[in-house]
């Protein structure tokens, strides 16, 4: 019987040649990816972790047992109605945009499984859909029985069912980055862009912060699955620097591409639950500060170690994290009813804190909450009167990355008008526009919200938008957590009253 | 038939999706989003409306004006 160290290399690397087809018949480009080459470009191919299924499976088993323990002591629900609200409802927009999209990764890996271009990638690749499995299975477990306390927690299992508008979003970028995609683009987008660059905003920003707010529970998830994802986003490196060898203005070109699309989305999904959803003294940093110290300053490094330059739009980039996520956040406030959980305005203590950490911008910002906080001033506390500070015309997005238009500054928003092949298209930025062009065929048929209402596809009265497009009921569509009950703006109803 | 139209006014944090009349003036439109954006930005009296990098008249209708389904025109202070 062979030893584990000469069983492993022969199950790990075990490729053959082909006598009755070709190799590009069983590596098509169209789903392999480019640039195609013959395996003796990829034969080289490996990664640091070489573990062994025996292995794979011990280890995940004494993981998952953790995880229930922490599940067993501190989640049952009295634990998790101790957490503040805004934290809780922090929690239910990682229910909803974690589990499935995890499970479009089973997908992505399965087709590396079978498609990628090495025996040792094929392997690896494996394993990542095993540990994709598993993050779809476990916030499942943590966060679905939560619908016992709170029915916003049925999203956990509806949300990328339904034509919700960040759902559409949500969809448009998993699809096209990991259910849609060749090996090649996949790997590198996903386990290189996707998991090296952006998953520690999740992984270890999200972990700290359900520390500092007591959600053992959640941190503990998360730091199970980042365990993972720490191994299986090996994957894209040797992927990336082969590709780099062989083309490298298409590496780059991916690099910049899906660090865009990245940085769209988890600037919402952490963003907002960093500067707005944690309490000021359970934040140990703000959303821009951890991203510059885990992600900008990481990138660029691993960047430079595979000789690749800067994406074009680094400035423009550098200066959304001073406000993109900011505009986001007010936008959806005033159009909370249009999602699938709640909201909580900043007051004075967390404008000022707000203030200190994001100068360059937050007086346009302030003057907007100011505003949306006179409204409630004005009408009065009470959930009756959610709708009155609510809006009513029809919000608008990007016919690529399907977000609001709300890029750019109050100052000057950064939309763009593009005609091309006769239709109209419009995108909230510079690099969305730029990724349109480079795969218009790719786009171009997609249809933002809009578009759709514009189309007579989905109904343009907001009640009816609400109900029978995104599938919210007045039970779950988002509202101010305190319904304008805020003791600093001077019109605090006794709750008791 | 409404024109549907990207407007996006000055202070505020989000492009909205504003039907215009062919024959109201562009100083109704530009009161026209102003008050869709009431919740976040405060109404300023004067403000100029501007189109295709040009600061228009403001008696001028939607028609006159060229406007297409589908453009952006942008609400300014100052």
């Amino acid at each position: 019987m062979l030893s584990r160290e000469e069983w492993l290399p022969l199950a790990r690397k075990l490729d053959w040649n082909y006598s009755y087809v070709r190799e590009d018949e069983v590596f098509p480009e169209v789903i392999s990816g480019r640039p195609w080459l013959p395996h003796s470009e990829w034969k080289d191919w490996e990664e640091s972790f070489k573990t062994s299924y025996r292995e794979y499976v011990d280890n995940q088993y004494e993981k998952d047992m953790a995880v229930q323990a922490v599940r067993d002591a501190v989640g049952r629900i009295e634990n998790v109605q101790k957490l503040a609200l805004p934290w809780l409802n922090s929690l239910k927009i990682h229910a909803a945009a974690l589990p499935l999209a995890e499970f479009t990764g089973v997908v992505g890996n399965l087709r590396g499984a079978r498609f990628g271009r090495d025996s040792a990638w094929r392997t690896m690749a494996t394993f990542g859909a095993l540990d994709e499995y598993r993050h779809t299975q476990i916030p499942l477990l943590l966060f679905h029985p939560l619908l016992r306390l709170d029915s916003q927690f049925d999203w956990a299992h509806k949300f990328y069912h339904t034509n919700n508008w960040f759902a559409v979003a949500a969809r448009h970028f998993i699809d096209e980055i990991i259910l849609g995609q060749n090996a090649i683009e996949f790997h590198i987008a996903t386990n290189f862009v996707f998991e090296t660059g952006f998953t520690n905003l999740q992984f270890v920003g999200l972990a700290s912060l359900a520390r500092e707010s007591s959600d053992h529970m959640f941190e503990r998830m998360v730091t199970s699955i980042q365990t993972d994802e720490a191994r299986h986003a090996q994957i894209g490196h040797p992927v990336l620097a082969t590709v780099m060898k062989h083309d490298p203005k298409y590496a780059q070109y991916l690099v910049d591409k899906w660090f865009w699309r990245n940085w769209r989305l988890f600037s919402i999904l952490t963003g907002l639950s960093i500067d707005y959803l944690t309490a000021p003294d359970q934040r140990p940093y703000s959303f821009k500060e951890f991203m510059e110290e885990w992600i900008i300053d990481q990138f660029l490094r691993t960047l430079d170690e595979f000789g690749l330059e800067k994406p074009w739009y680094w400035d423009l980039l550098l200066d959304e994290l001073d406000i993109y996520h900011h505009m986001i956040y007010a936008s959806a406030y005033s159009y909370r009813a249009t999602l699938w959980f709640n909201f909580v305005i900043p007051g004075p203590a967390e404008r000022k804190w707000l203030r200190h950490k994001y100068p360059k911008y937050w007086d346009d910002m302030d003057a907007v909450w100011e505003q949306i906080s006179e409204r409630w001033r004005t009408v009065g506390p009470g959930a009756e009167n959610e709708f009155a500070v609510h809006g009513t015309a029809m919000p608008t997005f990007c016919d690529l990355c399907q977000l609001p238009l709300s890029a750019g500054t109050p100052r000057k928003n950064t939309a763009r008008v593009l005609v091309h092949a006769g239709r109209k298209y419009i995108f909230c930025s510079e690099p969305c526009q730029w990724i349109f062009l480079h795969e218009p065929e790719r786009y171009a048929s997609h249809k933002d919200i809009v578009k759709r209402v514009l189309s007579g596809e989905a109904p343009a009265e907001l009640p009816k938008l609400l109900t029978e497009y995104f599938n919210l009921t007045p039970e779950t569509w988002g509202k101010d957590v305190h319904h304008g009950n805020y003791e600093w703006l001077g019109n605090r109803k006794d709750p008791a009253a | 038939m409404p024109v549907p139209l990207y407007g996006f006014l000055q202070g505020d944090t989000v492009g909205l999706l504003i039907l215009a009349e062919e024959t109201e003036t562009l100083q109704a439109l530009a009161r026209k989003l102003q008050d869709a954006a009431s919740l976040r930005v405060a109404a300023r009296g004067a403000v100029r409306l501007v189109y295709k990098d040009k600061t228009m008249d403001e008696g001028l209708t939607v028609a006159q004006a060229g406007f297409e389904a589908l453009d952006r025109f942008d609400v300014l202070t100052g």
